[in-house]
């Protein structure tokens, strides 16, 4: 590790989360207008999470920091793998702990909201895991390597060879995002029937820190956009940013579906989309 | 040369086994198991020291001819014998079929061995040769194996008083066990095929005997099931001697892995290769032989330990590790692949339905063994790294996991997942050891995971083999992350008290976590200083590598270019940190600032687990919740009829494709 990367590593680590936050208010304003609102301001999202770091601290059980804390730390880990390039089937596992450690502290007390929203987590794991892993698939199919550093070297955009695999991640990026309609592990509106699902009994700074890594996971999940449009980034960015703007239109225009018609849905058309394109990358010589 | 420790690794056990089963006195069994255990060991850790110092990587120990025509006579007597008790075992219990089986297995032994029928018997000078694949399962056998065996001195005291024997079977079953460890250590070390055979077969008596212990209808019923299914792998095996001493005319076993690059894969040899996959198969409880391994939970704990973890299951996936170079880059090997990618799948898919404790983690090791079998057949110089790799990993994580489960059992006097909510106010020791051995199993950076990424970088030229891989990777989280948020379940004020464990019982498991860390911590080491030098050593044609550096490990293809790496060292400071982290935590909330959970009412003033609640009508209502299961699509009534049939018709599609060859 040369300092180089230290440095890069660091700038990540500072820039992602002002990016996220960022991306985030931008969200809840567009959103708002969708509604008819005048909506906060765009740095909004900031103020929420200084405010939760300085509430008073209260806990359900003495360990849930813990999981919040490994739920942040890997999910950073993941962006630095990123950011340096580094083995793309690894960081999607590391991504998985990130998310398993979530689901640890949101089973770890004995609310039942928390529970089913952990059961839900699960169940989502299980269904975009797979698509995930099949997209580092294609991936070294069209560039002969698992590196992320392999992408920027590969001479045209991935998309060129992987548009149903894209198709497939843009739809998984909804489940992992846990945007409308497949908000069913943790809800936007406090008064419904999951309460809060996954995240029902987090506060104060436990909250802070699990809305800090979903803007470190929002960063990430737009990178891995940018990949299929590598060459050259700033098309790659734009391109990012409309999924994203997709994502918050699709948001504000659908109800929440059931968790087996994700799941079935999911292994039947992601898995396979995602498939059919692999089967014909493997038959090009 | 230095044959004493070669003796010492077979007779030891055999010794403390016959001192176990002729003094029947607790305190002496105690000092017998606790010096047998230092004293394997010290012959792993002689070993270990003799290859470090071998200049080519192998420790050979050639025999005289006469010496070796002795035990060669003496090798056929015990093969007499052997056949002769497990078919008075199929007649006492009137089980036809290991009857059956077991003169199935006699006919062609004797013509063959005896009678001289097919020819002269080529057997190899070098009895036993030890390279490094030999070496670390020696490690596992004569580590993992006394440990659990220290173990068992605590558990079947527990274990009897719960039976309310009159007269202890304790000799009985530490005889069985020491056997069992002396029977693996000679199996991996020997270079014959044909003693190879005897080891092989003991295995499966033994597990036969431990499986139906307790002696109640069941056990028995399940350890006969054992027998037949495995004695299944035995004739495939002694059949496959045959073939092989025809078409290679040696039954050295290394000479069978080399036979691959001399183009010779032709006539019976393919054949043979096939059958000793099916012996593996059986042996490692593949689909469709995987039901003789789910019976074998009734035995006590420790029994499970050792099967599932580095005896009896290990030595089918030994064999097809060993004998894998022969058939890298054949048909036969992408279908052994296949076989072993579907049962990864398979089990892991039905693991989601059981909330059984130990059933999950018997489909759990059938799904590892799978995927172990799986990068055998893949054959490349990464996936045989990644194959003995998770070998270790397995080996100790889930030892560690079913004395973990023995232990809670007779904690809370339940296996069933849903019964361990909470447990850790009652049993936090336990627990937390517990918890890291179900993390290694599954989430990075610890060793499994690992494996299984180098599985899914090597499979990347099989399209199906990698398909099953990464459905079975994703079916993996789901049961043990389910299973790892019930074990964290707390109430939010707590009362811990610390279980009361005897000795042997904390100690074994303390050992088991430390091996846990340090092989996964140590991957980079383990790998070069092991797994390189035999990987390297094997005659494949690939020549991709696997490079441990110091912060990882790193994926060369044979022009040097990098295409796969992780620092994994990097991630094992986070979660050290986290793990500092967790005592500051749970000292720094003050009592006052701990809230039950949010019900769906008023919670119940003095329930202080936090599951009570007043609903309407003032009544007190409890909160119950429920993992997921999905019996209707995971349950074992659905899938095991179909993955059966699926499994079976592989198992045929591969001999019929062996045979035509």
């Amino acid at each position: 590790m040369s300092i180089n990367n230290l440095l890069i590593a660091f700038i990540a680590i500072i820039a992602a989360p002002l990016l996220g936050g960022l991306l985030t208010g931008i969200d809840r304003k567009i959103t708002a207008r969708m509604q008819n609102r005048f909506g906060p301001p765009i740095i909004q999202p900031f103020y929420d999470f200084f405010k939760l770091i300085g509430k008073q601290g209260i806990a359900v059980n003495q360990t849930q920091m813990v999981y919040v804390l490994g739920h942040l730390l890997f999910a950073i880990g993941a962006l630095v793998m990123f950011v340096l390039q580094q083995d793309l089937l690894m960081l999607m596992f590391v991504l998985a702990f990130s998310a398993v450690s979530l689901i640890m502290g949101a089973m770890s007390v004995r609310s039942p909201y928390s529970k089913i929203g952990a059961q839900r987590e699960i169940m989502q794991m299980m269904a975009y895991e797979p698509v995930l892993l099949l997209m580092v698939v294609g991936v070294y199919k069209t560039t002969g390597s698992f590196m992320i550093s392999a992408v920027f070297q590969h001479d045209k955009p991935l998309l060129y060879s992987l548009p149903l695999v894209f198709l497939s991640f843009l739809y998984v990026l909804t489940i992992k995002l846990r945007k409308s309609p497949f908000d069913f592990a943790t809800s936007h509106h406090g008064h419904q029937e999951l309460i809060k699902g996954l995240t029902t009994e987090f506060s104060g700074s436990q909250l802070a820190l699990i809305e800090l890594t979903h803007w470190f996971d929002l960063v990430l999940l737009l990178g891995l956009i940018t990949l299929f449009f590598a060459q050259p980034l700033w098309v790659g960015i734009i391109i990012a940013l409309i999924c994203y703007f997709f994502e918050i239109v699709l948001d504000n225009i659908s109800a929440r579906v059931t968790w087996q018609w994700m799941v079935k849905v999911t292994w039947v058309a992601g898995i396979g989309a995602a498939l059919v394109n692999i089967v014909w990358m493997y038959l090009i010589p | 040369m230095d044959w004493y420790i070669l003796l010492a690794a077979i007779l030891l056990p055999a010794l403390s086994a016959a001192l176990c089963f002729t003094i029947r006195n607790q305190k002496v069994r105690t000092a017998v198991v606790s010096v047998s255990t230092l004293s394997l060991f010290a012959v792993a850790g002689g070993l270990i020291a003799l290859m470090i110092n071998s200049p080519d990587g192998k420790i050979v120990f050639q025999m005289d001819e006469s010496v070796l025509e002795v035990i060669s006579w003496l090798i056929k007597g015990f093969d007499l014998l052997l056949f002769g008790y497990i078919a008075y075992v199929g007649l006492k219990h009137k089980k036809a079929i290991v009857f059956v089986l077991s003169v199935l297995q006699f006919i062609p032994w004797a013509l063959f061995e005896i009678f001289g029928v097919f020819g002269k018997v080529y057997e190899p000078e070098k009895a036993f040769v030890i390279d490094n694949l030999s070496l670390i399962m020696i490690m596992l056998v004569s580590i993992i194996g006394p440990i659990i065996t220290f173990f068992a001195i605590g558990y079947m005291k527990e274990h009897e008083h719960h039976l309310k024997l009159k007269v202890s079977t304790q000799p009985r079953f530490f005889m069985i066990l020491f056997v069992f460890l002396g029977a693996m250590n000679a199996l991996v070390m020997t270079d014959n095929l044909s003693w190879m055979y005897l080891f092989w077969e003991i295995t499966t008596l033994c597990s036969f005997l431990l499986i139906s212990h307790d002696g109640t209808e069941i056990a028995i019923k399940n350890g006969l099931k054992a027998l037949w299914i495995n004695s299944l792998g035995g004739v495939a095996f002694i059949i496959a001697i045959i073939l092989v001493n025809c078409s290679l005319k040696t039954l050295s076993i290394q000479a069978i892995s080399a036979s691959g690059m001399q183009g010779a894969f032709t006539g019976m040899l393919p054949v043979a290769l096939g059958l000793l996959c099916v012996a593996g198969f059986t042996k490692s409880a593949q689909f469709p032989f995987q039901s003789w391994l789910l019976g074998a939970m009734v035995a006590p704990t420790p029994v499970s330990a050792l099967l599932h973890s580095s005896t009896m299951v290990k030595a089918g996936v030994y064999l097809i590790v060993r004998i894998s170079p022969a058939f890298s880059g054949t048909i036969l090997g992408q279908l052994v692949a296949v076989v072993g990618g579907f049962t990864f799948v398979a089990a892991s898919a039905i693991a989601i339905s059981q909330s059984n404790a130990k059933k999950v983690l018997a489909y759990s090791t059938i799904a590892n063994l799978g995927l172990i079998i799986c990068c055998a057949g893949i054959g490349t110089r990464i996936s045989l790294a990644a194959a003995i790799l998770l070998m270790v990993f397995h080996a100790v994580s889930k030892g560690l996991l079913f004395l973990c489960v023995g232990t809670i059992e007779q904690g809370i006097g339940s296996r069933d997942i849903e019964d361990m909510q909470g447990l850790f106010k009652i049993m936090p020791f336990t627990t937390v050891i517990t918890v890291i051995g179900m993390i290694s199993m599954l989430l990075p950076p610890f060793g499994v995971l690992i494996t299984k990424w180098l599985a899914i970088e090597s499979a990347v030229h099989q399209p199906l083999v990698l398909l099953f891989i990464i459905l079975g990777s994703a079916l993996t989280v789901v049961f043990w992350a389910k299973w790892i948020g019930i074990i964290l379940t707390m109430s939010y004020k707590p009362k811990y008290s610390l279980e009361k464990l005897t000795v042997s019982m904390k100690a074994a498991l303390v050992m088991l976590i430390t091996f846990v860390m340090a092989a996964s911590m140590g991957i980079v080491p383990l790998y070069n200083q092991f797994i390189r030098p035999q990987v390297i050593s094997f005659k494949i044609a690939d020549k991709q590598e696997l490079v441990g550096t110091g912060m990882g490990i790193l994926l060369k293809k044979a022009d040097e270019a990098v295409y796969g790496s992780f620092a994994s060292i990097l991630f094992f400071i986070i979660i050290l940190a986290l793990m500092v982290t967790i005592p500051f935590f749970t000292n720094r909330i003050k009592p006052s600032r701990m809230k039950p959970p949010y019900l769906c009412g008023n919670n119940v003033d003095d329930d202080y687990k936090g599951i009570e609640f007043i609903g309407p009508g003032d009544k007190i209502e409890s909160v119950v919740v429920r993992n997921y299961y999905m019996e209707s699509v995971f349950g074992e009534k659905q899938l095991t009829l179909w993955v059966n049939i699926v499994a079976g018709a592989l198992m045929v599609i591969m001999l019929g494709v062996v045979i035509g060859l």
